[in-house]
């Protein structure tokens, strides 16, 4: 076997202190067919073409170089080997440059490790398995879950590309939580506006074919993996045949049966039959089962009766279980707020004029509980609203974190007020206030300039009290040097941003983690934003964490990027060969190694009684190889005969 | 004249994502450390199998040290506490075959730890050279067979 040593000087850097000549010494008796040659530059063009002639014209068979580290250029020199028509994992790099001439004292250590190295990788190549990477056919199309800003720009983008996308919404309407918003921070652009072409488009426009809408439905479970997924999905019954149904409302003229509506926080009621509110898209009608009368078994036929178009309302219908193919998977399952009567000095959920900033975005909205008509104070003049900044957030009790995006809602709230009601007094109670970016300041410096808004720092969440008194809200602000009194006619609290109720029940079915603080979990916050985990899951918006819309969507649109660049029609998938072997002849089926395996690529086969490694899931970390009490797992590339003989020739 | 002073030769496993970052971090940085330590790049720590630590010592390594991603920053998810878990189980041989817990130690570095990781390491060399050679080396054979 001859094996070729090829010593980089990176130019200088290695060869100033690692002596060329006497790494050629030292490598003389190491193995019998050795041939070793030296480069100033071998990761360039000039370098590589030396490398691939040099493979060829020497007859070598596994490569060794002496260089840089293996993480900035063993990809490289793999594909010169291919080129070259080696098999690519034929090769060992020994790091001399950051583990030697960078970090050694005197050019004699230097050189003596250089040759330690050296002879290590020489021993270790020799028993490197030539690896095959194998390719499986994948399915195009791309699963995701939550239709809200980011799923739905996810979906659209991968729609335009006359890419397959499903999108599976729990709610009966699309938009996620900014389509309750009337205007938006930080243009005050109106929230429907600019949130309505977006929707438009995934149920009518040219990429709508593409899109494959299912509302009222949550994923079950997940099998398979990147490439191949099979999702099962459970479909609630909407009673209403949205192809048929033209959105006149007159079943819910009709029915007589209403109960406080949730899309409103329960500010207003709604019929068993109705739409969420006015605009909210699509534009079809449900019923609230435990609402309806005919579905709680009395005679009730009211809105069938009612309706122009016979057979669009299907009081029979019935839960949908579908099972659906999938290549990749967006998670875009949205946030929600933290839950401020955990709070309890602050009176939320007691207190009749204490609200959440949710609930006062529909107290705001034209198509809110009250047609957004504010009533502040009892008619004798404006009264005072104070909103309370940072309920929850910056808080080791509550949440550590600062969600970011709440002053701005605060100061928007600030200029809509002015608006509907002037002459209000406003007072925003804060810890701290944090407006960064180049457009946001401009509601925090308008509210700044307010005569009648003023600014008042709390000391911490548990040092404010609300109770009522005289029909109004009294805030105490207990500071250290005393307490100061604030009345108001309406609280405003802006909790902290948190994880959408169920992230836990999804994330586990999944298999994805959620962070430490039950945020979806990033592959790498930085560099791989919009990778999940789990090969093939990707995630976009306010699952990840607090984000504003603009951030929502400009990760919606990443993860469809991700995909679309990576999961291409009649493109197979190449399974990186680094993986994890089952000899089955060796296995005894104890099953340490599935209970280890933090990919579940370990299964068992029943038949044969044996552990059976998923190639696509194995991520080749090793895991199993080191726990197999029978030895019966090989780690491919990272043998035990590979890494123990590297360690025999270090020490040697 | 002086007898030559001892100079510990070391084993390191670093896990590719992090720990081995972390050194290839030291080197751009031009962090020194003693030149008799040597590290063996796994893909993650979950990777090292007690037997490589024995197989070291047994080869002549004075002292062994494993770096591992910090908890949670596993590439893995997890490689890096299962490692944990081996290291602690590992100590309990080593003490029974003499070799005292202090030559096998076990660490976090991540990426970006350049000084961290030629701190540790400088350490255990500087606490092996204080405490001499290996007085003895496990046989070959133990582990597996």
């Amino acid at each position: 076997m001859r094996i070729g040593v090829y010593f980089c000087r990176c130019g200088g850097i290695i060869s100033e202190k690692i002596r060329e000549e006497a790494v050629r010494a030292g490598l003389a008796a190491v193995a019998a067919d050795l041939h070793v040659a030296a480069f100033d530059f071998l990761c360039s063009e000039e370098g590589k073409g030396f490398l691939a002639q040099d493979l060829r014209e020497h007859g070598v068979e596994r490569v060794v170089i002496g260089a840089c580290s293996p993480r900035e250029h063993e990809s490289t020199f793999r594909r010169v080997l291919t080129g070259a028509g080696l098999n690519p994992f034929l090769l060992q790099m020994a790091n001399v440059r950051e583990q030697i001439a960078w970090v050694t004292d005197g050019e004699g250590e230097a050189t003596a490790k250089a040759v330690r190295y050296l002879r290590a990788a020489v021993r270790r190549v020799s028993l490197h398995q030539p690896l095959l990477k194998k390719e499986i056919a994948v399915c195009p199309e791309v699963l995701v879950i939550g239709g809200g800003p980011a799923g739905l720009k996810a979906a659209l983008t991968i729609a335009q590309a006359g890419r397959k996308a499903i999108v599976v919404e729990k709610s009966p309407i699309i938009g996620g939580l900014p389509v309750r918003y009337e205007e938006l921070f930080p243009t005050l652009e109106c929230g429907p506006c600019m949130l309505e072409p977006v929707l438009d488009e995934v149920l009518h426009g040219e990429a709508a074919a593409n899109i494959e809408l299912l509302t009222l439905a949550e994923v079950t479970g997940l099998k398979g993996f990147y490439g191949n997924f099979t999702a099962t999905i459970r479909r609630r019954p909407r009673y209403v045949d949205g192809t048929a149904c033209i959105g006149c409302l007159q079943c819910a003229e009709a029915c007589p049966a209403s109960a406080a509506n949730p899309f409103n926080y329960g500010l207003s009621e709604r019929k068993a039959i109705s739409v969420p509110f006015d605009g909210a898209l699509p534009n079809v009608p449900f019923i609230e089962p435990g609402l309806c009368l005919h579905l709680s078994g009395e005679e009730c036929r009211a809105c069938r009766e009612a309706c122009p178009l016979e057979g669009t309302i299907r009081l029979d219908e019935g839960e949908e279980l579908l099972e659906l193919q999938a290549g990749a998977v967006v998670v875009a399952t949205g946030a929600g707020l933290y839950d401020s009567r955990a709070i309890p000095g602050l009176g939320h959920g007691i207190l009749p004029g204490v609200h959440t900033a949710a609930e006062f975005e529909r107290l705001l909205a034209a198509n809110g509980p009250t047609g957004g008509e504010l009533a502040i104070g009892a008619g004798e003049g404006p009264g005072t609203v104070a909103i309370v900044h940072c309920v929850g957030s910056l808080d080791p009790a509550h949440r550590e974190y600062c969600s970011g995006i709440c002053c701005q809602v605060a100061f928007k709230f600030n200029q809509l007020i002015r608006k509907k009601v002037p002459g209000t007094r406003i007072v925003h109670l804060f810890r701290e206030i944090v407006v960064a970016g180049k457009e946001d300041s401009f509601l925090y410096h308008q509210a700044r300039q307010d005569e009648d808004t003023v600014f008042c720092r709390y000391p911490e969440i548990g040092a404010l009290g609300i109770r009522l008194e005289d029909g109004r809200m009294v805030i105490e602000i207990r500071h250290q040097g005393g307490t100061e009194t604030i009345a108001a006619d309406l609280v405003v609290l802006c909790p902290a941003v948190v994880p959408a109720e169920g992230s836990g029940e999804l994330a586990s079915l999944l298999e994805t983690p959620l962070d430490r603080w039950g945020f979806f979990e990033e592959m790498h916050g930085r560099v791989d934003p919009v990778q999940s985990k789990v090969k093939g899951i990707y995630l976009a918006g306010s699952c990840q964490g607090p984000m504003d819309i603009r951030q929502a969507m400009g990760q919606g649109l990443a993860a469809a990027g991700a995909i679309l660049s990576r999961l291409v029609p009649g493109r197979r998938l190449e399974l990186p060969p680094i993986t994890a072997v089952v000899a089955a002849d060796r296995c005894s089926g104890c099953g340490v190694c599935q209970g280890l395996c933090p990919f579940k690529a370990m299964t068992f086969d029943p038949e044969r009684r044996v552990a059976a490694v998923s190639e696509v899931l194995c991520q080749g970390c090793g895991t199993c190889v080191a726990a197999c009490p029978a030895g019966a797992i090989t780690g491919n590339h990272f043998t035990d005969a590979a890494i123990t003989a590297e360690i025999e020739a270090l020490l040697s | 004249m002086t007898e030559p002073a001892f100079e510990p030769r070391i084993i390191g496993f670093l896990c590719n994502w992090c720990s081995y970052a972390g050194a290839d971090k030291a080197g751009a940085a031009q962090v020194p450390y003693p030149p008799h330590v040597h590290f063996v790049r796994v893909m993650c720590t979950g990777r090292i199998d007690p037997h490589f630590v024995l197989q070291a010592f047994a080869q002549g390594a004075d002292g062994v040290v494993i770096l591992a991603c910090h908890p949670g920053d596993c590439h893995y998810k997890e490689g890096n506490l299962r490692a944990l878990q081996r290291h602690r189980l590992l100590l309990r041989l080593l003490g029974q075959l003499g070799i005292g817990e202090e030559r096998c130690r076990f660490d976090y570095v991540s990426a970006a730890e350049g000084d961290k990781l030629a701190a540790v390491v400088g350490d255990l060399v500087k606490m092996i050279r204080a405490a001499g050679p290996l007085p003895v080396r496990p046989e070959q054979e133990i582990g597996r067979d």
